[in-house]
């Protein structure tokens, strides 16, 4: 091994040792960096998964405390410049596999291998999609994930959100901004979305909603042209320029299967808010079971999985 | 090799100027996702540069280029081979998936 770089084995399959591998590159990554670096813990973070995480698609954040009001990338890059500050180490490579090798981890990553005693996953989760016609052909044409990234190519358009929760209502909001016309459909009867958001929406001049409609299928020929609902009172084509998905969200659980138990519908099964069925395990923010998913709970997640990482290292 | 900027009148000369691959992003300053992928783009364009070369466009700096290739989301990666494009990528890839989607493409554009 070279003590100066801790490398071991060739140059074509270098291996690295550390104390601590943190998978992820949103809020709850960061903050176990930063409690990682504080604590003189030996890490590295792979960023690749998601760096900023859903927390820098997000336009406006008016619910972490200490901070009034904020856009998403600004809290995520003023989170990555402090953990750096500190000595957080990252590196972009993307993470392909983590199994088991003895009592340690071995994670591969595209650049390099690395041998780690402690492996914290915060690889958080990236947008559901519906799974209707024409939601993959018109992605970037008109269907959207991320009305913080695409609102100004709707400017004066009509659109359609489909949704209830917070982010919907959140990116509707944002979205209002923009469009002259905003529909905003939900399967069910009532909103998910914190009663603030949800009054702040029904009183917005140019949107409305319709409860209890799912989309059916997107229409159009370059771009989207329109889509087919199913209301309560039958299906009904109407004509929008853009459509906006926020019906759920997929954890970035697949390179751990055979690391760790995870749920049915792929996150990770934690005890303890942070602890996973493998001791020197532990995942943090939305990747997670835990039932509130917000960037105040991330960063608690990762703080708790680094000190969790620290005490086992004692 | 580094990201060129270009601008909306370009493009043409940018997607067909040489036997490689040309990669263009359209992105935006406000856009967090490409922000995200600044970095991969530099990296990946030091991998791959006998292969791709990149090239950056603001769209709100050439709002009418973006209109004319139908961009309704950023980041958007258009590819071309001689003028003609071959790809279209909507939203972040990370240095992997990335690189891989461009080998593959070289692979079978380039002799």
């Amino acid at each position: 091994m070279d003590l100066k770089t801790g490398l071991v084995g060739s140059s074509s399959s270098i291996s690295r040792e550390l104390d601590l591998v943190i998978a992820g590159g949103g809020p709850a990554a960061l903050a176990a960096a930063l409690y990682a670096a504080r604590y003189d813990i030996d890490h590295i973070v792979l960023e690749s998964y998601q760096p900023g995480g859903q927390a820098a698609l997000t336009a406006v954040i008016e619910n972490y405390p200490g901070i009034k009001t904020i856009t998403g990338g600004d809290i995520v890059a003023t989170m990555k410049e402090q953990a750096e500050s500190w000595g957080a180490v990252f590196d972009m490579s993307s993470l392909i596999s983590a199994d088991p090798f003895g009592d340690r981890i071995q994670i591969k990553a595209d650049s390099s291998t690395y041998m780690t005693r402690n492996l914290i996953i915060a690889t958080g989760a990236a947008p559901a999609k519906l799974g209707v016609p024409g939601e993959d052909k018109f992605y970037g044409r008109g269907v959207s994930y991320c009305a913080t990234c695409d609102a100004p190519f709707f400017r004066d358009a009509r659109v359609l959100v489909v949704g209830g929760g917070d982010s919907a209502v959140k990116e509707a909001l944002h979205l209002s901004e923009f469009v002259s016309e905003l529909v905003l459909i939900h399967r069910r009867d009532k909103f998910r979305a914190e009663p603030y958001l949800a009054q702040k929406l029904l009183s917005c001049g140019n949107c409305s909603v319709l409860w209890n409609t799912t989309l059916k299928e997107i229409k159009g020929d370059e771009g989207v042209e329109g889509a087919v609902l199913n209301t309560p009172e039958g299906e009904r084509e109407m004509k929008f320029d853009g459509i906006f998905m926020y019906v759920g969200r997929k954890p970035a659980t697949e390179p751990f299967s055979n690391l760790i138990e995870l749920n049915d519908n792929g996150t990770v099964r934690t005890h303890n808010i942070v602890h996973t069925s493998r001791e020197n395990v532990f995942a943090a923010g939305d990747v997670t079971d835990n039932d509130l998913r917000q960037i105040v709970t991330a960063v608690s997640d990762g703080a708790r999985a680094a000190s969790a990482v620290f005490d086992l290292l004692q | 090799m580094a990201v060129k900027h270009i601008k909306g009148n370009e493009i043409e000369g940018a997607a067909s100027a040489t036997e490689k691959l040309s990669l263009i992003d359209f992105s935006a300053a406000w856009c967090g996702p490409c922000k995200m992928l600044t970095p991969v783009l530099d990296k990946v364009s030091d991998d791959l540069d006998d292969k791709v070369s990149f090239y950056h466009l603001d769209v709100d700096e050439s709002p009418d280029a973006s209109s004319k290739f139908g961009i309704r989301g950023v980041p958007t990666m258009i590819v071309f081979h001689k003028g003609e494009e071959i790809d279209r990528m909507v939203g972040f890839r990370d240095r992997n998936a990335l690189q891989t989607q461009l080998k593959n493409l070289a692979d079978s554009k380039l002799v």
